[in-house]
């Protein structure tokens, strides 16, 4: 087993590697995700009240969004690494010691599910898409609750339990290309220290000057890329210089399932296996939120339900979408596995196991969608910073050029149906290799592939109508 | 190292801070008290070429002539290509232009008008559920 691996290590690239092996990198790098994330609160409280004049609306929902999922596509979790968050929380823990611990009934992934779930429905209600002023106070909030947890609480529970974003990043990057990872297990078995989990003290034992992984993951026994923030604090800790951040075929840690450290076995995992689904149905759902027909349907849903205000109406829709639709899709695809199929194992079990499957899908819907705006965007940015320099009152990056915007949509379009095709055939990838281990079950493995190879098929073509619906922004309800 | 990164780290975001909350006057008020009336025809706004009429007139009421007004149309999210347009004078204080709604939702259009007095104003003009 020992032996390093032949495969691409992002850490001996000339330049990159020592850059990313350097103790300051993430601070490095967190700085100037700072100072722009204090310029979105600021203009977005002071600035210009029309969205896409606005630093915090178009840096938020143009530019971040889009460079995250292709970053996350392309590489990997990089968005946590540069987190700014991160950064004050560093500061703040110069003067708050937390002693707490997390609640053991909160160590999961249920509450971040959930507010995953309630971002995108703020989202919804309140158009945050048009409002600066709530897409500053967002930015606070988060600033706000991660001082608050984490000066409360141990380690990087903000990270691990809460943070809607960081999830999203989870979840996504099982599809990424690269991992952190041990480079030789070798190596890794004769050690003692084990720095890269318990960090490293000074002779006195009092002082820190090491951390190792906040989210608890164990580098010899880590699989795949859940709920790490690629903070690199194991590269730094590790004193056998063993662990890099190597290639991987993307979604290969969903086609298997080992004991995870610092997360089990995700087939016994329902609130991962949740958060999976949110993930997927609400790449759909955020999308529906952008086409013309969801109007249609809030104004027959409130004639229906007589109610003339947004969010009963908006609360339905999530209701069923998130909870309602995939338990009726996953339940009828697991009871014709275990009916049809043949399979031993009960019904929530196999929708935990193949919810999993789904995520290459829902990747490929927030690709979509995300890359459109940001491609068709992303030179609104120089025009947009130069209005905020202009309303400085020193107008040194010139007249804002508001013509500026970015590739046509005709060109977008057949990208985001890439997207979507990369997609499905991930899903059904994992789908099938899932299908062919339901034989240790004694399930017949073509059968037991068909119902869940359905459900990739109907979510991709609700993908591909969503994407070739007639785009209406709009913040008004039955207008 | 570490402090000198942190240092570094503290000075260049007080600075970021400073340069910002130098933005966040207010700008001075010159507008005076002129009145503006507006049409949008087609109504309801429909995607595509749009023509919107203003009628501007002073404090007593009389018209505002020979005005400079540019139009901008600016969709709700951001991202989005803005559409550019002047409007004429066809008649004392009343004033046409064209705009295109490119898609559906809704728009913003913000009129930027040059007084002969040279005196500048800015209002913003809501069209929403353009289809």
């Amino acid at each position: 087993m020992s032996g390093e691996s032949s495969t691409f290590d992002l850490l001996r690239v000339p330049l990159i590697g020592p850059f990313f092996g350097w103790r300051h990198a993430r601070t490095f790098l967190q700085i100037p995700t700072l100072i722009v994330g204090i310029a979105m609160i600021a203009h977005g409280l002071f600035g210009p009240t029309l969205a896409p004049k606005n630093l915090a609306t178009t840096v938020s929902w143009v530019h971040f969004r889009g460079a995250l999922v292709l970053v996350l596509l392309c590489a990997g979790n990089l968005f946590c690494l540069a987190c700014p968050f991160m950064l004050v929380r560093q500061w703040a823990r110069r003067w708050f010691h937390p002693r707490r611990t997390w609640p053991r009934r909160l160590r999961n992934k249920w509450l971040s599910a959930g507010l995953f779930a309630l971002i995108l429905f703020v989202y919804e209600l309140f158009d945050l898409w048009s409002s600066p002023w709530w897409t500053a106070w967002l930015i606070v909030g988060y600033f706000a609750s991660i001082l608050l947890i984490d000066g409360m609480f141990k380690h990087a529970v903000f990270c691990k339990f809460v943070c809607p974003i960081g999830q999203f990043n989870f979840v996504a990057s099982t599809l990424s290309p690269l991992e952190v990872k041990v480079r030789d297990q070798g190596v890794c078995v004769p050690c003692q220290t084990k720095d890269c989990i318990r960090g490293r003290r000074d002779e006195s034992g009092l002082v820190t000057i090491q951390r190792g992984c906040e989210l608890a993951l164990f580098q010899p026994s880590k699989v795949g890329n859940m709920d790490c923030t690629f903070c690199l604090e194991c590269v730094q800790a590790c004193p056998h210089d063993n662990v890099g951040i190597l290639s991987r075929p993307p979604a290969s840690e969903l086609l298997t399932d080992p004991r995870r450290s610092g997360i089990g076995f995700f087939s016994r995992r329902k609130d991962i296996a949740a958060l999976a689904l949110v993930f997927t149905f609400g790449s759909l759902l955020n999308a529906f939120g952008m086409v013309s027909p969801v109007y249609a349907l809030e104004s027959w849903l409130g004639r229906v339900m007589h109610v003339s205000h947004e969010a009963p109406v908006l609360g339905l829709i999530f209701v069923f979408s998130l909870i309602v639709e995939p338990v009726l899709m996953l339940g009828l695809a697991a009871w014709l596995t275990r009916v049809w199929a043949g399979s031993r194992r009960a019904t929530l079990p196999l929708i935990v196991r193949y919810a999993y499957g789904l995520v290459p899908l829902g990747f490929g819907m927030w690709l979509a969608h995300y890359s459109f705006h940001f491609l068709t965007g992303m030179l609104t940015l120089i025009p947009v910073t130069q209005n905020a320099v202009a309303g400085l009152g020193r107008p040194f990056l010139g007249e804002p050029l508001w013509t500026l915007t970015g590739v046509p949509t005709r060109f977008v379009q057949p990208l985001e149906l890439g997207f979507l095709v990369l997609g499905l055939a991930g899903s059904l990838l994992v789908t099938h290799r899932l299908a062919q281990d339901e034989a240790e079950a004694g399930a017949h493995p073509v059968r037991a592939f068909i119902p869940w190879a359905a459900i990739c098929l109907a979510l991709w073509a609700a993908g591909v109508w969503l994407i070739l619906q007639p785009m209406e922004m709009r913040a008004t309800f039955m207008g | 190292m570490g402090n000198f990164v942190i240092n570094w780290a503290a000075a260049a975001l007080g600075c970021g801070v400073l340069w910002l909350s130098a933005g966040c006057r207010k700008p001075a008020e010159t507008a005076p008290p002129i009145k503006i009336q507006h049409e949008v025809a087609p109504w309801p706004a429909r995607v595509g070429a749009a023509t919107i009429t203003l009628k501007m007139s002073d404090a007593g009421g009389q018209p505002v002539r020979a005005a400079r007004i540019a139009l901008e149309a600016d969709m709700s999210h951001p991202g989005m290509r803005p559409e550019f347009g002047d409007a004429m004078e066809i008649a004392p204080g009343r004033y046409r232009g064209r705009l295109s709604f490119t898609m559906a939702g809704d728009w913003v259009i913000l009129m930027r008008v040059k007084l002969p007095s040279g005196q500048k104003l800015e209002r913003q003009l809501d069209v929403n559920g353009v289809r």
